[in-house]
């Protein structure tokens, strides 16, 4: 009963936290971040203005953009909702789970990381959207859903214990998750590295256009594909891994994480082609969030059948 | 439809909806910028001296994004802050001819063509960038009535804002040309102006 109440908590909070990833990049897309200057109010007011009347004194008027405004207030609003949702959660675990020491520590991580990142959001936007604090939010960002994910994945195995019997598992597969997550990693970093620069250079000069700021950058941006492409060889060997493994989740899993992988190269050379369409930069972040979650998924689903 | 094809078609209009509000949100917020940039008033008639002793008046402003600003050459707090910032906005937009720069000194008695082309060296690097004196009476004026920007207690008493004007004339905003943010916004919203047209 407790399992199932601790594993419903911890799909909650991983589901809004990905919505929360996905409204955060739509934040920065949409060019939004600095739609509220104050923090943690916008404009003085708990509730976004909504004419510059509404306005007090003290706060300048000039950035004032009710669209912007709301947009920024909406992700503000759902990470507080998954704070809610991550204390709530961690208010089980410290209940229930004190004796699960996996459960219980990866918990209170959970709720750190949470906090820690919706503060981080207000010198997001005291720095003014300074590049290398917002990568920042959003590599804290990827370490909350891998908690989650993580928790979600340990929380399930509570009580469906005779799913995960027939996993055939060996080093070599545990390994290649494990260097496949860092690769990843890695990979969002090159490519939080290339918008960063793309911002950088898009500051001092604002006449580039899209493709202009791509050329502009130096070869190092040829580093994302080259590992994006690897990436891609290294999931095909993962499925060839996996081919005698009839468990059917794993199994789903990786050939899920090999279409991601396939997919998110496809909206990366669409961003090449088209100048960075804004929804395009939205999903390739999106999907490359999700896959730093699945590999953890994917792990502990074979983790298990080790350690017995 | 075994239960997984059904999760998966949910799956797929889910992220489907998530994608059209996406849309529908980064539409709206480009839009958003545009209609942010609202209309003060037209920019009056004025006429007034450059440091090369050319005279400038309200036609120059015609087919140009100019950016207006009240300073003195004496002034230590906000004007050299000022005009650092202008400079630095002459420099990225250097590639553009559709920009150019104005500031209207607030102490014409100090401030002779010879002080102001001094203080110009200083900071501009173009010759888009006009450093303008008139009389005394004319510049309070053209600020209070002309820009609806304060203008008690000159030289000191003098506005901190950026004016932003558009090719047709029009006033569409004000900046505090102090404040890093509000140059961030001055620049976006010149680009917004420069890709309308």
């Amino acid at each position: 009963m407790t399992n199932k109440l601790f594993f419903r908590s911890a799909l909650i909070s991983t589901i809004l936290s990905y919505l929360l990833i996905f409204v955060g990049g739509l934040v920065r897309v949409s060019g939004s971040g600095l739609g509220c200057p104050d923090w943690p109010k916008c404009f003085g007011r708990w509730i976004p203005p909504t004419s510059l009347e509404q306005i007090p004194a003290h706060i300048d008027p000039t950035a004032f953009n009710i669209v912007l405004a709301w947009i920024e207030y909406g992700n503000r609003m759902l990470g507080v909702i998954v704070g809610i949702s991550i204390l709530l959660m961690t208010a089980i675990a410290i209940i229930y789970f004190r004796n699960n020491s996996k459960i219980f520590y990866s918990s209170l991580l959970s709720l750190f990381l949470v906090i820690a990142n919706g503060g981080l959001g207000a010198i997001v936007v005291s720095s003014i959207l300074n590049p290398f604090i917002v990568s920042l939010h959003m590599i804290l960002a990827l370490f909350l859903v891998s908690t989650l994910s993580y928790l979600t994945i340990e929380s399930y195995k509570l009580f469906n214990d005779a799913k995960f019997t027939n996993i055939h598992l060996s080093k070599k597969i545990s390994l290649s998750l494990i260097c496949l997550w860092i690769f990843i990693f890695v990979e969002i970093l090159l490519g939080t590295g290339i918008r960063t620069n793309i911002e950088l250079i898009a500051v001092d000069n604002p006449l580039l256009s899209k493709g202009e700021l791509l050329d502009a950058l130096n070869s190092y941006k040829y580093l994302h594909s080259i590992l994006g492409f690897s990436l891609l060889f290294f999931s095909m060997y993962l499925c060839f891994l996996f081919k005698d493994d009839f468990f059917g989740l794993s199994k789903l899993l990786v050939f899920f994480i090999f279409g991601m992988i396939i997919f998110q190269i496809f909206l990366g050379e669409l961003m090449i082609f088209f100048d960075l369409p804004q929804l395009v930069r939205l999903f390739h972040t999106w999907g490359s969030s999700w896959l730093v979650g699945i590999i953890i998924i994917l792990y502990n689903t074979l983790h298990y059948e080790q350690s017995k | 439809m075994n239960s997984l094809n059904k999760k998966l078609v949910i799956a797929f209009f889910f992220i489907f909806m998530l994608g059209s509000f996406g849309f529908y949100v980064i539409d709206k917020a480009a839009k958003s910028r545009i209609d942010n940039i609202g209309f003060v008033g037209k920019v009056p008639s004025f006429s007034l001296t450059n440091i090369d002793g050319k005279i400038i008046t309200e036609k120059n402003l015609n087919d140009k994004i100019s950016i207006i600003s009240f300073i003195f050459t004496q002034c230590e707090g906000a004007c050299p802050i000022m005009s650092v910032n202008m400079a630095t906005l002459q420099e990225r937009f250097s590639s553009s001819k559709d920009i150019q720069f104005l500031s209207i000194t607030t102490d014409p008695d100090f401030d002779t063509l010879d002080v102001l082309n001094q203080y110009s060296t200083n900071y501009s690097k173009n010759d888009n960038w006009f450093f303008l004196r008139g009389d005394i009476l004319d510049v309070i004026n053209l600020s209070e009535q002309g820009f609806f920007l304060s203008a008690a207690l000159l030289p000191a008493g003098h506005s901190t804002r950026f004016v932003l004007v558009d090719k047709e004339l029009n006033i569409r905003k004000y900046y505090e040309g102090t404040v890093e943010s509000n140059i961030f916004e001055l620049q976006s919203d010149i680009v917004t102006l420069l890709n309308q047209g």
